[in-house]
């Protein structure tokens, strides 16, 4: 059975993960929706009670049926790149090749409607507190009185996108910044912001989350690090990356947290604060890792790999007619 | 009347660094102009940055 990869061309993190797949023999199909209709081809039959699906891409034909897995990495826009792409089109591309997808047996990573569940950073902090994980303090608001009260409350903070993403028209980042004591919250009014007690942060975690299996890097803080940077993002470099083990409860609260959110993959975001406490930030549900393996040396690809070739579960014994009538 | 997270916000840096290799439709891998496969070079990733962890990405906000 075949693993289906959904992502983009210039995906080199992805290629991690085929390179393992390759070694153990798992056939792999890797597509881009975007190149539907233009190199990506899809049909479905639903005849006789049955559906039969297959999907071509670069000379292979894979049946929807034989799908083991799907991992959805950084599929673009359905048929984003076709000759006359347009906004209805790729609303039918992108209903036809997921919904098709949805109906099949394959486990995916992620699924997509917990993933466009996932995504959202109030729902993210929610969860996390109600998994027992330390969030700090954070405010949602577009009332300027409740950023300034907070900023009373909290006089160290920062902002940064409720959402996650950044501004393209013209491109802009938004990293996540302080806020000074005497700023003007008037411009709260005209957007959603969030606000959050910084927390003086002696190094960065990333966890990465593969199915069970817990892998976490820690970037120390320098301690002559700019105090005005405070995303590691955009920080200029400093320590790489190291292993580090997982504290007990931690594990335990990110075990299920992934359990509740349905993701088979999570990369959690935390600070480490002096006393040693992982404050958690955001978990993204397709966030990087190449940078992490190639850094610390840790299998997160294997263990991406891995996971995909599990064979698919034994779907239950149907109910014969006899039991499905006395239902 | 602009949202105050964008007070903050700051020029998207592109990549400057060309990126070395290209997609192998066969292989379903990215290769380097001498056939070894770019994945499994990991000096080579680390310098182009390609699997970083980075802002303003203009398809996707999981970083």
């Amino acid at each position: 059975m075949t693993v289906l990869i959904l992502t983009s061309e210039e995906d080199v993190t992805a290629d991690m993960v085929v390179v393992h797949l390759n070694g153990s023999g798992v056939p792999v199909v890797r597509l881009d929706p975007a190149d539907l209709t233009d190199g990506v081809s899809l049909s479905g039959e639903y005849v006789h009670g049955r559906f039969r699906g297959h999907l071509s891409a670069g000379g292979r034909l894979v049946s929807i049926g034989g799908l083991r897995s799907v991992w959805v990495r950084r599929p673009g826009v359905p048929a984003g790149r076709a000759p006359q792409p347009s906004a209805w089109l790729t609303e039918e591309a992108s209903q036809a090749l997921y919904g098709m997808l949805r109906g099949c047996d394959a486990r995916w990573m992620n699924h997509p409607d917990a993933a466009r569940r996932a995504r959202h950073k109030p729902w993210q902090l929610r969860l996390a507190q109600r998994c027992g994980l330390p969030v700090p303090a954070t405010l949602i608001t577009t009332f300027p009185r409740a950023a300034r009260e907070f900023a009373e409350r909290f006089p160290d903070l920062v902002v940064k996108p409720v959402s996650g993403a950044h501004p393209q028209d013209p491109p802009r980042a938004v990293p996540t910044s302080r806020v000074a004591p005497d700023t003007d919250f008037s411009a709260v009014a005209f957007g959603p912001t969030l606000l959050q007690r910084r927390i003086a942060k002696r190094a960065d975690i990333r966890l990465t989350v593969v199915g069970d299996r817990l892998l976490a890097a820690r970037k120390a803080t320098p301690a002559d690090a700019d105090p005005r940077e405070v995303d590691v993002r955009f920080a200029t470099p400093g320590p790489p990356w190291e292993p580090v083990e997982v504290p007990a409860r931690t594990a335990e609260a990110v075990r299920a947290y992934l359990r509740r959110a349905e993701l088979a993959y999570g990369a959690f975001d935390f600070a480490e604060d002096g006393d040693g406490t992982w404050w958690f930030l955001e978990c993204n549900q397709s966030g990087q890792f190449g940078f992490v393996e190639v850094e610390t040396g840790q299998p997160i690809a294997r263990s991406i790999a891995e996971w995909l070739s599990r064979p698919v579960p034994e779907e239950p014994a149907e109910l014969d007619e006899a039991s499905s009538t006395a239902c | 009347m602009q949202p105050f997270a964008l007070n903050y916000a700051r020029p998207a840096v592109e990549l400057a660094v060309a990126t070395p290799y290209a997609y192998d439709s066969g292989l379903q891998l990215n290769v380097l102009g001498d056939g070894r496969i770019a994945a499994c070079d990991h000096a080579l990733l680390r310098e182009v940055g390609t699997t970083t962890s980075t802002a303003g990405s203009k398809t996707h906000f999981d970083d």
